[in-house]
This record gives C-alpha cells, structure tokens and sequence, in this order.
C-alpha cells in the first residue's frame, strides 16, 4: 500500500498545497540538527547525541507519515482505504460480486464491441497523410441523388477550384488479367494521375502515373498494390518493366504501392491503370477525391464548387442543367452505406447496457438494505454522510472496473465476431478488417467503466447513506421497509422492462421483415442449381459472333457433364446484382410523352434458361436455338412488362424497337470507339412469369429479355446457370473446368450454388435482424435477471409476514399467486411504460429497413406477451420458495 | 513519576499560547518551550508535533517561512496569524470552561 501511494505521489504530482515531502524532510533534518547540537552541548557523544535525538523525535518514517496524512495526500489515502474496504466487502459476498461483474461486463462488452467496430469503420483517422482535409465529392442530379459519378470533363473543371490543392478521380474496374494459365479476373481501379498525390501516397517501387500516362496513345502502363505484386510475382524488383497482359493488351509494370496503402474503396484493389480520358459530359463514371487547402473549410469549398457547378450548368445546358456538386469528409463518405446501422447498433447496445446499471443498481440497493445496520453503526461511529457515499462508490467503481476488464475480453471477441458476421454477409465495407482492440479502444472501454460506476452507484449510495442511522439500529436485520430504497429498486426494474420491450420491438419487427423476405416467393425454383459469374473480356468478345461461338461452345460442354440437367447464359440472374434499364418504343403507339421512351429493365439470355430456372412461360415460347443471327429478332416479356404496356390483351406479335447505342470495339486501350445508334425492331414470341429481378423486398419490374444469340449488346458480364441433378455443390469444380475448357481467355469470377445467391440476397437484413435481436435477446435476460432479483429479495424480507399469512391458514397457491401478481404487476408497469419508446423505435426502424412496417401491432403484441412470460417466469421461483416458507421457522425468529 | 502524555487536543492550544508569547520559532524551539514551560512533567512526542503545525497552518492559524536559527541553521519559522490570535482566545476560553466544569466535580463538601 505504501509503495503504491509513492507511486501514485510521484504520478498525480504535488498534492499538498503548501510543502513537499522534501521540504519536510528538510525541516525534521534542522530539527535533529539542533536537538544534536544541544544534546553535544549536554556533553553526549557525538553518536550517542544523535541516537538520542532520533529517539526524540519518534521515529523519522513515522512523523513523514504522519505529515503526508495531515497534508493534501489525505483523500488519496482515504480513498486506498475506501478501496480496501470495498474488496473485502465485496470478497465476502462472491454470489452478489461475481452477478454484478458479469451484468457489467456483458453491457460494457457489447458496448466495447460495437466501439471497436464503430472506430474502425467510421472514427479512426484515415492512414493518409493529413487526412482531415481529404474530402470525396459527388455530382448531383435532378432526381435528388446526392452521391452520384462524375464525368470527365467535369473532373477537370472542378479540378480548378483554388479551394483545394488537387483533386484526384477513380473508377473501379474488374480486369480480366492473362498470360500464363487461366485467365484471372482482378479488382482493378483506374486512376487519375493526380489520385496518388491527392492521398498522400508514395511508391514503393517504381514510379507513379504521370501525366504523360493518361494521355491517347501513351504506352499503357500498371502499378500493383503490394499483395498482388508479392503473390503474381513474388515479390522481387524486377517485376518492374515486365509486361502484363490486361484485357488483352500488353501493360508494363512500372510501380509497386507500398504494403500498407489501401484505396478508400470497400474491396482491396489489386492493379492501378491510367484513367481514361472520356470527353463526353453525360457520362458520369467516376468518384472524385479532393484535398482542402490548408485553412479551408468544408463551407467554403461547397460555396466554390457551388459557382463552379452553375456556370457549368449554363454553359452546358444539355447535360449539366440539373448537376451540383455534393462534398462529403472522405472518411465520412467512405462509410455511408453502413453508417446508419452502425449508428443504430450503437444506440442498441447502450440501451443494453443501461438495463445493466439498472440491474446493478438494484442489486446495490437490496444490499444497502441489508447493509443498513453496518453503515448506520459506521455513521454512529462518526463517518460522515460524505464518507459512507465515497465508500458505496468506490464500491461501485470496483465492480464496475472489474467488469470493464471482463468487458474488454468479451467485447474484442464479440467485435472480432461482428466484423466477421458484417465481412462475409454485406457489400465490402471500408476498414472493417482495421478492427482490433487499440488504445482508443481501452480508453473507451475506461472511460464507460468509470462512468458506469458512477451510474449504477450513485441512487443506491445516496440512499443507503441517507437512511436514518437510529431507525436502521432500532429496526435491526429485518430492515428495508419505511425506507425508500425498495420503491427505488422497483422503479429501476420498470425501468429495465421498459428499455426491453423496446429492444424487443426493434429486434421483433426486424425478425418479421426478413421473415417476410425469406417467405417470398423468387420467382424462380434455386434448389439444385449452379450459377458461375463469369466476365467477357472486351475487346476479344466484344463481337456477337465471338460471344455467340463461346456461349454453345461452354453450352456443348457442360451439357456433356453427367449430372447436368440443363444449362443457358443469362446477363443479370435474379438477386445476383442490378439490372439495366433501357427506353424503347412500341411500334404503332406514340411515345408516353416526347422525347421520352418507355422504360423497361433489359436482360440478355439464351436458350432454354427459363425452363432451366424452373420459371414458367405464362404464354407463346421462351427462347430457343431457332433465335440466332439471321433469324427474326424476338423478346420475350415477363407478366409485369405485359400488364404495364399491352393491358388487357396479348403482347404476343406486338414488335418493339429498341435503339441501341453500340460503341464500336476500341482497337486500343486509350483509343475511344465511335458510337452508332441502330433502331433495332422486336417481335414479342413469350410472356414468362416475374420473378423478384433486384430484391426479394422489391415487387417485379417489367422487364424484357432479348436472345443473347441476336443482340449486339455488348454486356461482359454473364452468368451460366445449370440444373444439376445432384447437389450442385459437387459439381462445381467439374463446371469451372468445362467453362475454362471452353475458352480459357474467359474468367470464371465465382461459382456458387443458387441456393446461396438467394440467402446471399437477405443478408443485410439477416444481419442487422440477428444482431439487434441478439442484443434484444440479452437486454431480455438482463431485465428478467433483475426482476427475479427484486421478487427474490422481496420474498426474503416478507419471509416474516408470509410465514404469519401461512400460520393464519393461507393456502400455498395464495401465496404463490400473491408473488406472482408482484411480479406480473411490475412487468406489466414497465411495459406499459416502454410502449411509446417502442413504437417510436419501430417507426425510426421502418425508415433504416427496408421491409419494416412503421405500425405493427401483431409483432408489438407478441414481444409484449413474451416480455410478461418471461417476468412470470423470473417470479416463480422466488414464488415457489415463497410457498414453502415454514412458519414455525420464521415466527421464531423474534 | 512519569511524565503526562499530552492530551488529546491540547497541543494546538500550547503551540498557539507558545508563538503568542514568543514570536515567531522553529518547531525545535516550541517544543523545548512546551517541555520548559510545563516544568519538564510533559513528554512531548516531537513526531506529533509537525503534523499539527501542519495542519494549523492548513486551517490558518499559523504561516511559516524558511529562516535563519539564533546559530545561523536553516529553520523554519511559525509565527501566529491574525486568525491564530483570535484562535487562542478561543482556546484558551474552552478551556477554563473545560477545566472549570471539571474543577466543579472534584470540588470537596458541595453535595446536597
């Protein structure tokens, strides 16, 4: 004890106000110096004078111990005292220590874990240089959305601004990268050559893009992040110079990012190319990335942009009339898709841990009143009020810190599990993988234990302390009625039930919407069936003729594997991604207004691929080999597109025409093809019936298939799907193989099984549904653990009276019923209270998730019904014990 | 005979009485003027001494500064304050109270 107070002197500094230990020391010192010259004077020996003179003095270790006690150290070492105390009384009690450490830890935890993920995601500095004044900046549009791509020329006009140093632009790019073995497709992103420096970043090895790189006709050159370089070439120097076959086009290598750079984009990028000049303004494809001058806000860079936009948007009337300019912080803008259900969870978890302090709280309550008659001995022994409400606290922040450090365990792996969960089942989120247990992180979890501490401490401190010492002598062990503590401690429990049913309400209403999500229908039958992503590449199967031989050379082969009951190519598989839209025309019907085609969603399929996904042709056929070049160009529509455009009568012989803008191949990797616009005209042959296209949560769009052997729309993305007659899972390698053997120039992106494409597809939802309801579900233990708590210190207070009630011929079901009702009565209090927060979670819910109802009656009832179960739960065991309460023992009691 | 203890509460009021005589002293110099003044029958524990001067000093009654000794030593020296006058006054009152209502017990012969 000693030591660690001249520890904790040295740390905290001077506490006295007017000496130091050193100055006392100095003092005792001419002190023993004139007692020695006297006793010298006396005619003592030199030695003898100062042993005396020690002797006099009572000890030096002593009188310094003293002076510390009586100088500004007191309240520290009131305090170790305090601490002292606390341990041995809570050394004691191990039943109420080790139930109150691990409320606390599971509360803390969970707050420790969702920090830990928060702080990666959303709070932790970016690893740039200076990164407070790195900001993205979005092009607006006239539909209100504020986060949309912009084009080149607008690039490099904004580029202008003086309110920033430079401004950098990407786009994100999947490339198909050749030579030896198969073809492999990489994350690739093209960069300005402005992008690098904008961030901050350096080269490894090699050089950067220059200017000179972006420029027609320049010689194509590629960086390499740092895994891709160590695991494709690994890792020596001379990767540098070598020659990468990208697209089909000979790269040189000419830089190496360092290991630790990672674009502010949600996957890894594995190679950097030159941006492509693009000089038409209509078309947006790229994010932009800014550095604020030094000294200049966020304000006054919007206004800038702000002028900069408007005299774009007059001056280019035809594509800018409607575009702004939107500027978000990066490491804000890098996080927004998932921010909302961080913030969400955050606020989640806190609810569970006030339930905790509640339930802490409570606990400290019912042993104050037991405590009663030792704190009141204490104060009768003269510890002021001050005192007793020091010790309770410290008391408090004992347990408290005990279960930050329980918390600490629990949370990291709680957050190491979140971040997985969040990882494998939603898009990629930017810096989730940086999550770990940092110093920011401990600080935290610090911090919240201490303010825990102080929360769950305070009320039962103050009203243990403030519990009239005579009364509490006079009434002796069976204390606690005629104080205030119990109407406390019944409030806390409301109180808890009231914050569960809201978590309940939430986790409830999320469970129903992906309940309801899992329940629909696709459309389409997934099981037993294989889908392989697989990517075009452009310039080698840009031509129809091209994709049209490699499509029936892969069909030939995999309809040769046994076990390969069907098999087509489709561009968008439901629930696989997105799906574009087109305008078009009906042949014999005006437009619905000028200028202003129809809409449809547009897919490309072959052969057989609705009798392969098991989807039914309403009427007329679907696809087949027939419809291939030369044939007449044919569409079939799904049941939406027919009631939408042909209402109450049949689209089959009605004719579209579709205008297609086709690029023409580009000869060269920085050569920009012309554009033609052919009007091509349709015959509808099919209807098929809907399936979910974007979301189960979205009703069907109409939608128009055309033959992937007819159209010149040249989409690289395409899926191969096949009906196995086995699990497909056993197949898998076997279609890889045939697809590579087919053409081995074509990646294969991933073979998976429909089956899990279709629950890939309610994954955000499955997870924030698990999460919140996991957390709803431990709020719930928490809540019925201090219920439980309160009727079972209840039922040993009232021992007395329910021991008089037996002796005076109360049946046992009467008792048990009276300890029900309590609890029952309490449940219902504490959900009748929690009833607004619930709804208005519910609400603010349906505005997160998709799918939730904002009013939502059956689901607030059944949560409500559990609740009350489970309070009647907690109260039968003290009940039980209630009824066997043997009178002759209690009675004899006084 | 052994010498008395000092009692509880009492040695601030001699420290107090000790510096309104004397003027401003060291620590050594007021304890051997408690030993002096109380005939050498109090054994003044030196160790206690400081701490009260401490926290005399904490409640205002006295203040210190570093000084020069009648030997030329480094010392420091406590002198009373303002409040420290008024405090011994005080003092010194409750005491003859104290002693007084004391006094009045230990009286011979005043039964009813």
């Amino acid at each position: 004890m000693r030591t660690l107070r001249g520890w904790l002197l040295r740390a905290l500094g001077h506490f006295s106000r007017s000496r130091n230990d050193l100055d006392f020391a100095a003092e005792l010192d001419s002190h023993l110096a004139m007692q020695v010259e006297e006793n010298l004077r006396a005619g003592m020996t030199p030695d003898e004078a100062r042993r005396q003179a020690r002797l006099k003095l009572g000890g030096m270790a002593a009188a310094m111990e003293r002076q510390r006690d009586q100088g500004g150290l007191l309240l520290l070492d009131e305090v170790g005292r305090d601490l002292r105390l606390a341990l041995r009384s809570l050394r004691r009690n191990p039943g109420y220590t080790v139930a109150a450490v691990m409320t606390l830890a599971l509360g803390i935890g969970a707050n420790v874990a969702t920090f830990s993920v928060v702080h990666a995601v959303l709070l932790r500095p970016l690893p740039f240089p200076d990164p407070d004044r790195l900001v993205q900046l979005f092009a607006t549009s006239a539909s209100g959305d504020t986060h949309e791509v912009v084009s080149h020329p607008d690039f490099t006009d904004w580029s202008r601004a003086g309110s920033f140093e430079q401004l950098g632009a990407f786009a994100g790019s999947s490339l198909t990268v050749s030579g030896a073995g198969a073809a492999e497709l990489v994350s690739g992103l093209r960069v300005s050559a402005s992008l690098f420096p904008t961030l901050g970043a350096t080269a490894a090895r090699g050089r950067l893009f220059t200017a000179e790189d972006e420029k027609p006709g320049a010689l194509p050159v590629a960086i390499l992040s740092d895994g891709f370089w160590k695991r494709q070439y690994g890792g020596t120097p001379d990767a540098i110079g070598r020659v990468v076959r990208v697209e089909d086009v000979a790269f040189t290598i000419v830089g190496v990012l360092p290991a630790g750079f990672r674009a502010p984009v949600g996957r890894p990028v594995q190679m950097y190319l030159p941006l492509q000049v693009d000089p038409d303004r209509g078309h947006g494809f790229l994010r932009v990335i800014g550095r604020l001058r030094r000294g200049v806000g966020l304000a006054g860079a919007r206004a800038e942009l702000g002028l900069i936009t408007e005299r774009l948007a007059s001056t280019y009337p035809r594509t800018n009339a409607s575009v702004g300019a939107h500027l978000v912080p990066l490491a804000e803008a890098m996080a927004q898709d998932v921010r909302p259900g961080l913030l969400l969870l955050a606020g989640v978890v806190l609810l569970v841990l006030l339930i905790a302090c509640a339930n802490v709280a409570g606990l400290m309550l019912a042993r104050g009143s037991v405590r009663r008659r030792e704190l009141a001995v204490r104060a009768a022994l003269g510890a002021g009020r001050g005192r007793l409400v020091r010790q309770l606290l410290v008391e408090s922040l004992v347990l408290s810190l005990g279960g930050g450090l329980a918390a600490l365990v629990i949370g990291s792996w709680t957050a190491a599990g979140v971040a997985a969960m969040l990882a494998a089942d939603l898009r990629a989120i930017p810096r989730l993988e940086t999550t770990h247990t940092d110093a920011w992180v401990l600080a935290f979890t610090l911090v919240l234990s201490v303010v825990t501490g102080l929360v769950s401490g305070a009320a039962p401190a103050f009203a243990a302390a403030s519990a009239r010492g005579s009364e509490a002598l006079r009434e002796g062990q069976r204390s606690g009625t005629g104080s205030h503590a119990p109407r406390l401690r019944r409030g806390l429990v409301v109180a808890e039930t009231a914050l569960a049913l809201v978590l309940l309400a939430g986790g409830g209403v999320l469970l129903k919407a992906l309940l309801t999500l899992q329940a629909t229908p696709p459309g389409f039958r997934a099981g037993k069936m294989l889908a392989a992503d697989l990517w075009l590449p452009q310039p080698r199967l840009a031509r129809l003729a091209d994709r049209a031989r490699y499509y029936e050379e892969a069909l030939a082969r995999l309809r040769a594997l046994p076990g390969v009951r069907s098999a087509a190519f489709v561009a968008d598989l439901p629930l696989n991604g997105g799906s574009d839209g087109l305008g078009f025309h009906i042949t014999g019907r005006p437009d619905p207004a000028p200028d202003q085609p129809f809409q449809a969603s547009f897919n490309l399929a072959t052969a057989g691929y609705f009798h392969t996904m098991g989807i039914p042709t309403v009427a007329g056929r679907e696809f087949g080999d027939r419809d291939r070049a030369g044939t007449p160009a044919v569409v079939v529509v799904n049941e939406t597109a027919a009631r939408r455009f042909w209402p109450g009568r049949s689209p089959l012989g009605e004719r579209i025409e579709l205008p297609l803008e086709i690029r023409q191949p580009e000869q060269h990797e920085h050569g920009s093809g012309a554009t033609t616009t052919t009007l091509i005209t349709l015959t509808v042959v099919g209807v098929t019936a809907d399936v979910r296209q974007a979301t189960l949560a979205l009703p069907p769009r109409p939608e128009l298939f055309l033959s992937a052997m007819q159209a010149e729309l040249p989409w690289p993305w395409t899926v191969l799907v096949a009906r196995t007659a086995r699990d497909p899972e056993t197949l898998s390698g076997a279609v890889r193989d045939a697809l590579l053997a087919a053409d081995p120039n074509v990646p294969v992106v991933r073979v998976s099984t429909v089956e899990s494409i279709l629950s890939r597809s309610t994954a955000e939802p499955r997870v924030w549904a698990v999460l919140v309801g996991a957390f709803a579900g431990l709020a719930l233990l928490l809540a019925a653990v201090g219920l439980y708590g309160l009727i079972a210190f209840s039922v040993s207070q009232r021992a007395h009276e329910i021991g008089v009630r037996v002796a005076l011929g109360a049946a046992r079901t009467t008792i048990v019923g009276m300890v029900l009702k309590e609890g029952l009565g309490l449940s219902l209090l504490g959900t009748a209270t929690g009833l607004a927060g619930a709804t208005a979670a519910t609400r603010l819910l349906a505005r997160l998730a998709a799918g939730v109802e904002a009013h939502d009656p059956w689901t607030l009832s059944a949560v409500t019904a559990l609740l009350l179960a489970v309070g009647l739960a907690a109260s039968y065991p003290p009940a039980r014990r209630a009824a066997r309460v043997d009178p002759a023992t209690t009675l004899r009691g006084d | 005979m052994p010498k008395a203890d000092v009692w509880q509460g009492t040695l601030a009021l001699m420290i107090l009485r000790t510096l309104q005589t004397l003027g401003p002293m060291h620590g050594y110099g007021i304890a051997r003027r408690i030993e002096q003044t109380s005939g050498h029958e109090l054994s003044l524990n030196y160790g206690t001494l400081y701490p009260a001067l401490l926290k005399l000093e904490q409640e205002g009654y006295v203040a210190s500064a570093w000084g020069a000794s009648e030997n030329n030593r480094r010392a420091r020296f406590y002198r009373l304050t303002r409040a420290g006058r008024g405090q011994v006054e005080r003092e010194a009152r409750e005491w003859e109270r104290a002693t007084g209502i004391v006094a009045r017990f230990l009286a011979p012969g005043e039964s009813r």
